[in-house]
């Protein structure tokens, strides 16, 4: 058997940056086509979007996605 | 066809009540409460059978619909839990959902497999019967039958037996079971689906 992986904790600024920006997460939610629920989980870091959420918000805000999502330490 | 299967499902389940008055109805005309010479009793009742027999042929229909369209499924599912899938997050849930309902399934069709082979006796035989002076009994089986028959070739008991406990399989019929099954899905799935996504 292979040895497991270490899990990667993905972390967002997607807090900071609507409060930057004076955005609400159900104006973010309809900017990129989900509910305030998934938001409120990808800001909870109870859910890691799809790819395809995350350029969605990055273009959202027009950023770079790194600057938004990035991984900050490892779980054992 | 797909523009008309919700519409045919609205009808499906709307007919659910007027299904269930024509059938008191019919049962009643059957057994005689409803005078049979009054043209309208007789009017009610041929109406009653084709709509049944509409009904029927409309839930077959229904249920053919849903083993072989996906889109009709989903549409389904949506009516049936009150859940719909609006994002990714909520289809990952849906799948996680799925996943939940199917192996409480299978672990329930296991428990009702084992309790329908089971059989269970504890029973006492009189005196002069007795096996090294003990007179009461516990019996262990198993039974699985490939096909269902009226009446089984068992010997019947030569033993004059009092019965304290008998069990020989469930005592529930094959409908009652079918109809458990269908409502233990739906609500596993829903049940899960809501705690997934507090």
């Amino acid at each position: 058997m292979s040895k497991a992986l270490p899990q990667l904790k993905i972390v967002n600024r997607l807090h900071v940056l609507r409060a930057e920006q004076r955005i609400t997460q159900e104006q973010l939610a309809k900017g990129v086509g989900v509910t305030r629920a998934t938001i409120v989980a990808i800001e909870g870091g109870n859910y890691n979007p799809s790819l395809e959420l995350a350029f969605r918000i990055a273009r959202y805000f027009k950023r770079d996605i790194h600057t938004i999502f990035s991984v900050e330490e490892e779980i054992e | 066809m797909k523009k008309f299967d919700p519409m045919l499902l609205k009808v499906f389940l709307r007919g659910l009540p007027v299904i269930a008055i024509l059938a008191v109805f019919a049962y009643c005309y059957s057994e005689g409460m409803v005078n049979h010479n009054s043209g309208y009793s007789r009017f009610l009742n041929g109406f009653a059978g084709l709509g049944f027999a509409l009904w029927m042929v409309l839930s077959v229909y229904l249920s053919i619909r849903l083993m072989v369209s996906g889109s009709f499924r989903n549409y389904v599912i949506g009516k049936i839990t009150f859940i719909r899938e609006r994002d990714e997050r909520e289809a990952i849930l849906t799948g996680m959902a799925a996943k939940t309902a199917f192996l409480t399934s299978i672990a329930f069709l296991i428990l009702l497999f084992c309790l329908s082979c089971f059989h269970v006796s504890i029973y006492r035989v009189p005196p002069e019967k007795a096996v090294d002076g003990k007179t009461g009994f516990v019996t262990l089986g198993l039974g699985f039958d490939l096909l269902k028959y009226d009446k089984q070739d068992r010997p019947e008991d030569a033993i004059q037996k009092q019965d304290i406990f008998s069990y020989r399989g469930l005592p529930v019929s094959g409908t009652t079971i079918i109809l458990m099954l269908i409502v233990w899905q739906i609500i596993s799935y829903n049940y899960s689906m809501r705690r997934l996504m507090r």
